[in-house]
C-alpha cells in the first residue's frame, strides 16, 4: 500500500520524527508491510519532509561554509530526472510475464476509447515503474537486554521469543533470544528476517536465500542476460537495506556497466537505481555513449544535470553553473572535464551532430 | 499450554482457557506457541502475543507454571524461581555425570 521505511532504519531518526506528532502518526503508517510499491504520490511529500529532517539532524559539514545538502535518492528533482531517463516503453513494460495461460480478449473500440485505453495503460505502466528505494546499509544490532549468569547451562538450545501482536510495524517488533549462557539479547537482522518470515510469511520470500545469490551463480545468470529477473528476485527476498541486497545490486550494476548492456534495464523500475549507482561512482561514460548512439539527447542532458546536482564541487558542475550551459554545451563540458573516455564521448557527440544536421538538411 | 500432538512431535500453544478444562480442549483465545524441538539453527521458537496477554492478565487470568517460566525467560515477567532451581539441579547432574564418566573411562583402561 504505502512505501515503507525509506530512510528510517536508524533509531535516532525515529526519535526525530517522533517529536512531531502529526508527522509521527503519518510516518507510523509508512512503516507498514513492505510490499510492491503501488502508492499514491501524496505520501512522497511526507517522506521528503522526513528525509530532509534527517539531513538536518545529521552533523552538518564543518568543512564547507556553504553547507551543501547532498541530494538523496528520494528527492523529487532526482526522482523526476530518473523517471525521465528510464523511459516508458509500453511494449517492454507489459511484455508477457510468466502467468497462467488465458486466451486473449478482443474488444471493439472507437478511436476515442482506444486513446483512453492507451492513457490508462500509460498510467498503469508508470505505477509499475515505481522505483524501489535505495537505502544505506543497516547497522548491526548488538543490544544485550540482560546477562543472567545463574541461568547458564540450563539448555543446549537458544530460545527465540517473538512478539506477534498484530498492529506493530515489523521494524519495531521485539524479537529477543535467550542464549544457553543466559544472556538475553535482541536478534540480529538476519535472524529477524528469518523469524518474521516464519510468523508473517511474505509471498515469494524463502526462509534461506536461494543459492542463485552466490557469486559463481550470479555470473552464470548474467551470462544469460537475466539481470532483470535477478533484481526482481532480490527485491522479493531481501530487505532494501540489508547487506545482501546491496551486494547483489552492486554486482548486477557492475556487470551491466562492464558489458554495456544498459538496454536490458531501460524501461524497467531498476533503471533509476542503476543510474544512481553509476552517478555516485562517477562512471557515467558508458551510459552517456550508449544514449548518444541511440540519439537520446534529452536523456543525456538530464544525466549530466543529475551528475552536477550530486557532485556540485566537481569541475563539470562549476563550469556549467558559471557558463549557464544547456543542452549540447553541457555534454561538451562534461566530455572535456570529467569523463575518462573523453575521446569516445566526443566522437559520439560529433556523430550525433552530423546525423542531426543531415536529418534537418 | 495446550499441546496437540502427533506422535513423537510435540508442539504447544499458549492459550487463554478456563481453569477447569482439560489441557487440549476448547480454549478462549490462542496467545502464542512454543516449539520444544530445536530447529536447524538450534533455536526453540516461542511466539507471544504480548498485547492480548496483558489484556487477559488485566481481566484476572493467572499464568500456569510452564507459561510463567517461559515468560520469565523471555523477559516479559521477572525470572521464575523454579527456573533457577532447575538450572542448579541440571548443573549438579551434569557435574555428577562428568565425574562418573572419567571414572568409567579409567576403569575400562584398567580392565
Amino acid at each position: 500500500m504505502i512505501p515503507t521505511s525509506y530512510v528510517f532504519g536508524h533509531e535516532s531518526v525515529i526519535d526525530e520524527v517522533a517529536t512531531n506528532m502529526a508527522a509521527f502518526s503519518a510516518a507510523r503508517c509508512l512503516f507498514r508491510s513492505y510490499s510492491l510499491v503501488k502508492n499514491v504520490d501524496q505520501n512522497t511529500g511526507i517522506l521528503i519532509r522526513c528525509s530532509r529532517r534527517m539531513l538536518c539532524s545529521a552533523p552538518s559539514d564543518s568543512s564547507s561554509p556553504d553547507a551543501h545538502v547532498k541530494p538523496q535518492f528520494m528527492d523529487s528533482e532526482v526522482q523526476d530526472i530518473l523517471t525521465r531517463i528510464t523511459g516508458l516503453n509500453l511494449e517492454k513494460v507489459f511484455r508477457p510475464i510468466k502467468q497462467e495461460l488465458k486466451p486473449p480478449k478482443y474488444k471493439l473500440m472507437t478511436d476515442a476509447q482506444l486513446e483512453e485505453a492507451t492513457q490508462s495503460a500509460r498510467e498503469q505502466a508508470q505505477r509499475l515503474l515505481k522505483m524501489p528505494p535505495v537505502l544505506p546499509e543497516r547497522k548491526p544490532i548488538n543490544d544485550v537486554l540482560s546477562e543472567d549468569k545463574i541461568l547458564e547451562g540450563m539448555d543446549t538450545a537458544k530460545y527465540v521469543f517473538t512478539d506477534i501482536t498484530f498492529n506493530i510495524p515489523h521494524r519495531e517488533r521485539f524479537i529477543v533470544i535467550r542464549e544457553p549462557t543466559g544472556t538475553l539479547r535482541k536478534a540480529s537482522w538476519e535472524e529477524r528476517d528469518r523469524i518474521l518470515q516464519v510468523y508473517f510469511p511474505k509471498e515469494g520470500r524463502r526462509l534461506t536465500a536461494p543459492p542463485v545469490f552466490k557469486e559463481e551463480n550470479l555470473k552464470m545468470v548474467f551470462g544469460q542476460d537475466r539481470h532483470e529477473d535477478m533484481l526482481d528476485l532480490c527485491q522479493v527476498q531481501f530487505e532494501p537495506d540489508s547487506s545482501e541486497y546491496i551486494r547483489v545490486h552492486a554486482a548486477t550494476y557492475e556487470d551491466l556497466e562492464k558489458m554495456g548492456k544498459y538496454d536490458l534495464l531501460r524501461s524497467t523500475r531498476h533503471f533509476g537505481g542503476l543510474v544512481w549507482y553509476l552517478v555516485n561512482a562517477r562512471r557515467v561514460d558508458g551510459l552517456m555513449i550508449d544514449m548518444l548512439q541511440k540519439d537520446l539527447l534529452q536523456d543525456a542532458v538530464s544525466l549530466v544535470g543529475l551528475f552536477n546536482k550530486v557532485h556540485p564541487h566537481s569541475e563539470t558542475a562549476q563550469e556549467a553553473s558559471s557558463q549557464q550551459a544547456y543542452g549540447l554545451d553541457l555534454l561538451k563540458i562534461y566530455a572535456k572535464r570529467e569523463s575518462q573516455r573523453a575521446g569516445y564521448v566526443e566522437l559520439a557527440l560529433q556523430a550525433y551532430e552530423q546525423t542531426s544536421a543531415e536529418s534537418t538538411v | 499450554m495446550a499441546g496437540h500432538k502427533q506422535s513423537n512431535r510435540p508442539f504447544y500453544r499458549i492459550v487463554a482457557a478456563y481453569n477447569k478444562r482439560a489441557r487440549d480442549s476448547k480454549y478462549i483465545e490462542q496467545l502464542g506457541s512454543y516449539d520444544p524441538l530445536p530447529n536447524i539453527y538450534n533455536e526453540k521458537l516461542v511466539s507471544i502475543n504480548s498485547d492480548r496477554i496483558k489484556y487477559w492478565m488485566g481481566c484476572g487470568a493467572h499464568s500456569t507454571k510452564p507459561v510463567a517460566k517461559l515468560l520469565g525467560l523471555a523477559g516479559f515477567f521477572p525470572l521464575h524461581p523454579m527456573t533457577v532451581t532447575e538450572t542448579e539441579r541440571h548443573r549438579a547432574l551434569a557435574e555428577l555425570a562428568e565425574e562418573a564418566a572419567p571414572e568409567d573411562g579409567v576403569k575400562q583402561q584398567q580392565l
